[in-house]
């Protein structure tokens, strides 16, 4: 037998290609949009329910949470209790999801069962009640919530940052105080419903194995006639306002780390630039080889992790370095972070570390996609763009495409110091 | 039904193998049985900066993480009381590299003073974040040890103080390697889109080579039975009091574990369990509150957390959680109410297998309590258990003298 050689690598090969599976769209009879991912290996079905329902179109804090998580606390046919125990006799999970500007109750379920959980969903789709009783007990438990992440100097750093971003007053920042939790009005949640869970708003995503039944089992309930039918929506309008300041310390006592976040506001997944940015993030903190992860966490120690994230909303986005660190760490972390940034605005990427960026950059598609669960997820993240997953077919190419020329450009462009917000929350300002 | 094949190479590394043609990717699992359990009692800790350590660079490759993402993979681990367990996905076409890289740090690592001296502080920083950093992150250091008074499970994995991480040294690192890391004392779980007889040519030519080495011989102090109810009061600057409370149990490989499982779904397993719809939705009595089992491999603790509704008292908490208790002690279960814990219990295991990566980590635990072919077996025994089975082990467990409380009270602003 030949001698191993432990030195050397194995051959390996490059990922010339990431096979995106595609969803096929149909319309229901009421042309609701249905879009489907057909595959996997379990005997399992997601269907997401999405609606425009999200925070952007409150009046005020809190209606467009309540109003989602609240939907199956009653309904004509069923109180909560009853609801609870059907979805857990049948181990179906019920999941709701209230973002920006969509609003979503997603059903996990087994094939098997399909027709008595898609029963349930139809309730809580178009029968709940809202009762007071329920709407008391999930704002007493939410407020407590609140109260309790208020204690984390992380949420305090990000809710900070997006404040400085977007403004206070915007849905992007979704900024509160404790006591708005009183002043919710259940009136308010039922309209909110009335107006917003409608079919004329309503898309759905079906991801999981099956055959054609599931889809004219879905059809049955929610395509063949009009439910909850609504003439207009009011659409709503809110401007951003970035902050003037741009470096803001709120102290938390007795706090054993300072969180950091450093960045800025930026556009979203739609701009030609998206592409190079996500390619410079990755570099920056973006993996666990990063330069802010080797440089503060690796070499330094300064962390137990440091990441860079890119935030895609429907008409912003932004960019931002997360950190937690020793508080006597604090201001040599943050005086590395920009220099890191300063790197990346003056030196060009190696080669080796812009190929080894982009293969790892492939697998992470790879993992992304593996499943009909992950692409729904994707596409979720998608369709509100305009857009399906054959985005991603474009995007990997661009990525391969991109320079170190480029992004020394695209650093040079987005990542000025001068542009940069930062909040630290801590103990002290170090 | 998950399939999978079987086979020993000759240093004693156990290598399963489960071939799931849905992905295009591979995963490559390693599970060391080496947890905090077999610390040192003074060097607590150890075993998870030993995990950190374990990507510092080995003898032959001086970093472990370029080459893996050169090649599109992705890495991670955790280390428990009981194992450390170290993963990597890759696309199937690289599967090798994953082979060579796993099968170097089995053979040794490179040992730097650097790497530990950083480690020690990225530790430090994992214990202040995740323990001294986080409203009520001190719970399990202080729970463990009102618990446990002789096994060593009574200190959490972080370890039991900063010092101890802080007073690590080089020779402690080695020591412990040689002493835990080698062939025969881990399973290898290869998953996802691979077949078996390459898996089994790689397994011997980077595997094959690494000599067996003596393992240390573990000889844990067993725990003495707890008589009489235990209680400790802290109070700490956060803003709503909480309790918790840990019951003595089997372990993990125990038969009962199943019906103490099912026990702990029909308390507090869904909206529709017991204690969620009693003490939240009828009563009001906490915001939130569950039951779950530590499911460890030596016996567990049985455990009730729940943070209290503004306004109520710590006697009224406590009192209303006892009432469910008794009465699941007192009165049998419907039929219907335990079929629907085992529903739920079936479904979360058909969805946990739709990750490849899942089922290699569930195999491999199942590989190292056991027999790997048990994770077939799980549906079945759960499906025997009882409505009888379910009340015998309330009387048996959930009494106030198996019972360790920790109150948790909100500083008076």
């Amino acid at each position: 037998m030949e001698k191993l050689n432990r030195n050397l690598p194995p051959q390996f090969k490059t990922i010339e290609h990431v096979d995106i599976p595609k969803s096929k769209q149909d319309v229901l009879s009421n042309e609701i949009p249905i879009h489907i991912i057909s595959g996997g290996s379990q005997e399992v079905l997601k269907i997401e329910m999405i609606f425009n329902a999200g925070l952007w179109y409150q009046k005020s804090p809190l209606i467009a949470g309540t109003c989602n998580s609240m939907l199956n606390e009653g309904t004509e046919k069923y109180s909560a209790a009853e609801l609870a125990e059907k979805f857990d006799f049948y181990g179906a999970y019920i999941v709701y999801n209230n973002s920006q500007h969509d609003a979503s109750v997603c059903l996990y379920t087994l094939n098997k069962y399909l027709d008595e959980t898609l029963d349930l969903l139809e309730e809580i789709i178009k029968h709940p009640t809202f009762p007071e009783k329920e709407f008391k007990t999930i704002l007493s438990n939410k407020k407590q919530n609140y109260l309790v992440n208020r204690e984390k100097t992380n949420a305090l750093a990000k809710e900070k940052f997006n404040s400085l971003i977007y403004g206070d007053k915007h849905p992007y920042a979704n900024i509160f105080e404790a006591n708005a939790f009183d002043k919710v009005q259940l009136e308010d949640i039922k309209t909110y419903y009335k107006d917003r869970y409608t079919a004329d708003n309503c898309r759905i995503i079906l991801s999981g194995k099956m055959d054609e039944s599931v889809l004219s089992k879905i059809e049955n309930r929610f395509g063949a006639s009009a439910w909850n039918t609504k003439s207009s929506h009011t659409e709503a309008k809110h401007e951003f306002l970035c902050s003037d300041e741009r470096k803001v310390f709120v102290l938390k006592k007795d706090a054993v780390q300072s969180s950091i976040r450093i960045g800025r506001p930026l556009f979203n997944k739609t701009h030609p630039d998206f592409a190079g940015i996500m390619l410079l993030n990755l570099i920056l903190g973006g993996y666990f080889g990063s330069r802010l992860m080797q440089n503060i966490r690796e070499d330094k120690g300064y962390t137990y992790g440091i990441n860079s994230l890119l935030l895609s909303h429907l008409k912003s986005g932004h960019f931002a370095i997360v950190t937690e660190v020793g508080t006597d760490v604090c201001e040599a972390a943050i005086s590395e972070i920009y220099k890191e940034i300063k790197r990346l605005r003056e030196e060009r990427v190696p080669e080796e570390e812009l190929s080894l960026v982009k293969n790892f950059f492939s697998g992470e598609m790879l993992r992304n996609f593996d499943s009909p669960f992950a692409l729904s997820e994707s596409l979720r993240g998608n369709l509100p763009f305009g857009f399906d997953n054959s985005y991603y077919e474009t995007f990997l190419q661009k990525i391969k495409e991109t320079s170190s020329q480029k992004i020394m450009e695209l650093a040079n462009t987005y990542f000025k110091e001068e542009d940069l917000y930062e909040v630290v929350v801590g103990e002290n300002k170090a | 039904m998950i399939e999978f094949d079987k086979f020993t190479l000759d240093n004693g590394l156990k290598v399963i193998v489960h071939k799931d043609a849905t992905t295009p990717l591979a995963a490559v699992n390693i599970l060391y049985n080496i947890g905090a359990k077999d610390e040192n009692p003074e060097q607590t800790g150890f075993a998870h900066l030993f995990e950190h350590l374990m990507f510092g660079g080995s003898i032959n490759i001086p970093n472990y993480d370029e080459p893996l993402q050169q090649v599109g993979g992705d890495n991670n681990a955790w280390t428990s009381n009981d194992v450390t367990n170290y993963y990597l996905t890759v696309p199937k076409e690289n599967l090798e590299t994953g082979f060579w890289l796993e099968s170097d740090r089995m053979l040794s690592l490179a040992f730097t003073q650097k790497s530990l001296d950083v480690q020690k502080a990225v530790v430090i920083e994992e214990f202040k974040q995740h323990y001294f950093n986080q409203p009520y992150g001190d719970v399990w250091l202080n729970l463990r040890p009102l618990a446990y008074k002789e096994h060593p499970y009574q200190w959490s994995t972080i370890g039991k103080c900063i010092e101890h991480i802080e007073n690590a040294q080089l020779q402690d690192v080695k020591d412990f390697f040689f002493h835990h890391y080698a062939p025969n004392n881990a399973v290898l779980v290869v998953t996802g889109n691979v077949e078996t007889d390459e898996v089994r040519r790689l397994a011997e030519k980077w595997f094959g080579p690494i000599e067996r080495r003596d393992i240390a011989a573990r000889n844990l102090p067993s725990e003495p039975k707890q008589t009489e109810f235990r209680s400790l009061h802290l109070e700490r600057d956060v803003p709503y009091d909480a309790i918790y409370m840990a019951f003595h149990m089997g372990s993990r490989n125990d038969q009962d574990f199943y019906k103490v499982d099912l026990l702990s779904d029909i308390l507090s397993n869904g909206q529709s369990s017991r204690i969620f719809q009693r003490l939240i939705k009828e009563k009001n009595l906490f915001s939130t509150i569950d039951a779950y089992l530590t499911g460890d491999f030596e016996p567990g603790l049985f455990v009730i957390s729940g943070k209290l509704t503004e306004g109520v008292s710590m006697e009224d908490a406590e009192k209303a959680i006892w009432e469910v208790l008794d009465e699941v002690s007192a009165t049998k279960a419907e039929e219907y109410e335990l079929q629907k814990v085992k529903n739920k219990v079936e479904s979360s295991l058909v969805f946990s297998e739709i990750s490849f990566l899942n089922k290699a980590m569930n195999i491999a635990q199942h590989e190292i309590t056991g027999q790997a072919e048990d994770i077939n077996l799980e549906v079945e025994k759960y499906n025997k258990v009882s409505t009888d089975d379910l009340q015998e082990m309330a009387q048996k467990i959930l009494i106030k003298e198996n019972c360790s409380t920790l109150y948790y009270h909100a500083k008076k602003q």
